[in-house]
């Protein structure tokens, strides 16, 4: 039974390996084939796997698969419980979604295959990831899932950017990794073992004096992977990817592994509140400068780059109040709509003939009605709408910081301005592409095909409705959670009518997001009153270069160190250790150039240097007092 | 009266070993550096005999013996060269040949 | 006295021939100087008692060798005088030094042990005879093996002279 695991996990891996080793014989149709069926079966699997989950009330299933080191416990082990499940069947679902979507997307490429390829390589490694029963297998995920993005985002490796995008994702990601690395170290040294069960049940008994900065580290790791402050430029450069790549990578899962770590290593965290406050504090900033840049970039795709690191700062927020369970909540539901989103936004720039720039859009309402509808879904649910998928994970999210009291009202206060920032940017995102009049020549623009819109439309019936698997009246995702969480003290949703206000006030917050970007785009209300804002176009500035933190930590962590490399290159480097090194081999050559006089090749001055050196070891023989035993 | 000792033999080995030694310095003819050679070795062998005599044993001129055997298979085979270098440069001088030059 | 004159005259002729040897332009004279050096160690082996030795002195060296000699020098032409002018930078000087080495060497030994030359060890008051039965019977006992190598070696080296000197243009020529 539980074998059945490697088989989900696996699947996506004999794919990736399958298509690569044949695929100067496979054209379109016949990868399509493979690609589906695979992700289809490791789909159906997860199903099946998930539904015996269910009956058995999310017992958690493990699979110790061998030991690779008995002591300290190193061993390959998988685990199924309710929270690996959700992901699990989020990732394989996805990307049977996005593959389906792709392989419309796609079509035409001349490296269609390798396309699949590092998808389903990046499917295998995300699982893996996931169902990791211990922090070694997650660090190997963890790992691949880094590599396969950085494939997925240097696709196009011939445009230049989108091999600098690649790159940068890369480093960034590698410092978030070496905060998981020393964490790892730091875990092996305390606790002896790597697996999660024994290292929580040790946890709880006593707590470790260096818990908190082993979470620290593993927080610097989740924010690296995850796309939060200071490490978050490298998402919405990443855009440069396939945009269905973007969908399930950046979107809904990679960028997800951080929030999802934390919440694993939540027995952990509930005991530091040091990295509780770090996480809530730094999420609330992310959110709220992210939110900020998204207003005014004009790349269909960085809007929701920028959006994405906003919900992701969310879902921080969430894991810092003690909200586990919210945390995961949004996490699917942004899985779903964010993806939505990002599908949606690939058939328009599909349509558009590669066309980025949504100041040049507008009008496509007409055209593309059908993709305008389900992009429409996709913003009210964002914006948390109700009743629609994103108000309640959000609402929770909003309600469980409130209902901790204390200085977490400040944080409720912010995340709600957080929440309006949301909707405002995805309004004018919305308005901007579909309903503004037209400001380029769409004539020849026409709705996406149907392998397009089917994926759409099964993503926006899921954003509409998958809210409900957890709402005030019917906690479904707590009890899916309730073995992974069953030693961890989760914040709960406030009593009574408080809850109701609460969410009263959430639906006003991205009702007036909505219409403040309606006046202000399409009414154009500040000229319509010949009204002028102070500083409007500094704000833009600073808003769509991101308060200049590109430009700030470019200076400071790539000029200053190329400039000092540059110097240590020149004077130590070029001066000491080549003038030394060129100086031992030009002394060596003059002097064997010189001494090389004496190797003339004749036989005669061969036969004299004999002589002579005969005579004076003879010499040194007599003038040496003779010992005589 | 002037005993002949051992010693006057040996001072005889050493001029003929060192006429030979000058001989291969200064005489550019391959060939006649090949005579100083055989002087040489013709110097070790009268110390052998010597200290035959001197010490009356019979392996020192068993020795000899290998010396000269050796002595005309390196004749044999030094002359062959000499007469393919011959064929080949027009000179039995060894001034000529330099290709061992460092 | 009679030994006196049985080394000094053996002993001038043969520093005379390796003088020749060493000075005399025409290689034909420098071949007698070698024969006359190697006859006259011959008989200077007689005096020491070998006389087996002696006898084959005379006829591989004086004989065969010197022979071979000859051939080559009939070969490779005697009519090219040799260039007596030294050619190589530096060598008159190097020669120089060495032979300063060995001459300052040799009077050092000379003067240091004044004319009494005592070696470690003292002669023996017998003398063996180099006969051949005595010369045969250490060498197929005790030195039977050195013995066969040393044939390995002589036709190896009679081998290798062979086709060295084979000239195989012209014998394909002849074919």
């Amino acid at each position: 039974m539980e074998y059945i695991l490697l088989v989900v996990i696996f699947v996506p891996l004999m794919v990736s390996i399958f298509l690569n080793s044949i695929s100067k014989f496979l054209n379109e149709r016949l990868t399509t084939f493979v690609t589906i069926n695979g992700a289809l079966l490791s789909f159906s699997i997860s199903l099946f796997m998930f539904g015996a989950l269910l009956l058995d009330k999310f017992k958690p299933i493990s699979l110790n698969l061998f030991t690779w080191i008995p002591n300290p416990d190193i061993s390959f082990e998988f685990l199924l419980d309710g929270l690996s499940g959700t992901m699990m069947l989020l990732v394989t679902g996805l990307g049977l979604v996005i593959q389906i979507f792709s392989t419309s997307y796609m079509s035409g490429d001349p490296r269609f295959v390798k396309y699949f390829v590092y998808f389903n390589f990046f499917v295998f490694s995300m699982l893996l990831l996931v169902m990791s029963s211990n922090f070694l297998v997650m660090f190997f995920g963890w790992e691949l899932v880094g590599l396969s993005s950085y494939f997925l985002i240097s696709f196009w490796s011939e445009k230049k950017e989108a091999a600098k995008a690649g790159n940068k994702a890369f480093v960034l990601n590698r410092i978030g990794d070496f905060g998981f690395l020393i964490a790892l170290m730091m875990i092996l040294n305390t606790f002896d073992t790597f697996t999660f069960k024994k290292i929580f049940e040790a946890t709880l008994l006593n707590q470790p004096d260096n818990l908190d900065i082993i979470l620290i580290f593993l927080m610097i790791g989740a924010f690296g992977k995850s796309a939060q402050l200071p490490l978050f430029s490298w998402l919405p450069d990443a855009m440069e990817g396939p945009t269905p790549a973007s969908a399930l990578i950046h979107a809904a899962t990679m960028v997800t592994a951080g929030v999802f770590m934390l919440v694993r290593v939540s027995p952990l965290l509930q005991f530091s509140e040091i990295t509780s406050i770090l996480v809530i504090s730094i999420g609330l900033i992310t959110a709220l400068v992210s939110a900020f840049a998204a207003i005014n970039q004009d790349d269909i795709k960085k809007v929701l780059a920028y959006s994405t690191i906003s919900q992701l700062g969310f879902m921080f927020i969430a894991i810092g109040a003690g909200a586990y369970v919210a945390a995961i909540f949004h996490l699917v539901t942004h899985a779903f709509f964010k993806a939505l989103l990002f599908l949606g936004a690939g058939a328009v720039i599909h349509e558009m003939h590669h066309e980025q720039n949504i100041q040049k859009m507008g009008g496509l309402k007409k055209k593309m009605p059908f993709t305008a509808a389900m992009m429409g879904i996709g913003t009210l649910a964002i914006s948390g709408i109700p009743p629609l998928a994103g108000f309640w994970s959000k609402d929770e999210i909003l309600a469980s910081v409130f209902s901790k009291g204390g200085i977490y009202y400040g944080f409720w206060l912010l995340s709600l301005l957080a929440a309006f920032l949301t909707a405002f940017y995805m309004g004018r995102h919305w308005l901007l592409i579909f309903h503004k009049d037209p400001t380029t020549d769409i004539e020849n623009v026409h709705e996406a095909p149907k392998m397009m819109t089917r994926p759409l439309l099964l993503l926006g019936m899921f954003s509409i409705f998958i809210g409900f698997i957890n709402t005030p009246f019917f906690h479904g995702l707590e009890k899916v959670l309730h073995y992974t969480l069953i030693d961890v003290e989760v914040t709960h949703l406030p009593e009574g009518i408080t809850v109701v206000i609460l969410a009263l006030l959430s639906i006003g917050a991205g009702f007036t997001g909505l219409g403040v970007a309606y006046l202000i785009y399409i009414v154009d209300i500040f000229s319509y009153f010949k009204f002028e804002i102070p500083f409007t176009k500094e704000v833009k500035d600073l808003s769509y270069n991101v308060l200049y933190l590109n430009k700030i930590g470019n200076q400071i962590f790539v000029q200053v160190p190329k400039s000092l490399a540059r110097k240590t290159a020149v004077l130590i480097d070029g001066l000491i250790i080549d003038g030394f090194v060129n100086g031992v081999s030009s002394l060596f050559y003059k002097s064997s150039k010189t001494i090389s006089v004496t190797q003339s090749g004749l036989v005669r001055n061969y036969v004299v240097y004999f002589g002579f050196f005969l005579l004076l070891l003879i010499s040194i023989f007599i003038a040496t007092p003779l010992i005589i035993l | 009266m002037i005993e002949v000792t051992t010693d006057w033999y040996l001072t005889l080995a050493a001029l003929l070993f060192s006429i030979g030694f000058i001989g291969m310095m200064v005489r550019k003819n391959a060939l006649i550096m090949f005579m100083c050679i055989e002087l040489m070795l013709n110097a070790v062998n009268l110390t052998f005999i010597t200290a035959s005599k001197h010490f009356g044993q019979i392996e020192p001129q068993i020795s000899v013996f290998f010396v000269l055997v050796v002595a005309a298979a390196e004749v044999v085979v030094g002359l062959a060269i000499i007469v393919s270098i011959f064929k080949k440069q027009e000179t039995a001088s060894v001034d000529i040949l330099r290709s061992s030059r460092g | 006295m009679l030994d006196l004159f049985l080394f000094a005259i053996p002993a001038a002729f043969v520093l005379a021939g390796a003088l020749i040897v060493i000075f005399a332009k025409n290689p034909v004279h420098n071949a007698m100087g070698l024969v006359l050096t190697l006859a006259s160690l011959a008989v200077v082996y007689i005096t020491l008692n070998a006389t087996f030795v002696a006898m084959v002195q005379m006829l591989v060296y004086a004989g065969a060798v010197m022979t071979l000699f000859l051939f080559v020098i009939m070969m490779i032409g005697v009519d090219k005088a040799e260039q007596t002018k030294e050619e190589i930078k530096g060598q008159t000087f190097l020669v120089l030094g060495t032979l300063i080495l060995l001459g300052s060497l040799l009077t050092y030994i000379v003067i240091n042990s004044g004319f009494k030359w005592d070696l470690w060890f003292p002669a023996v008051d017998y003398s063996i005879e180099g006969t051949p039965d005595v010369l045969a019977g250490s060498l197929f006992t005790s030195w039977i093996f050195p013995f066969e190598v040393i044939s390995i070696l002589l036709i190896v080296a009679a081998t290798a002279a062979i086709a060295l000197a084979y000239d195989t243009k012209t014998r394909r020529d002849d074919d």
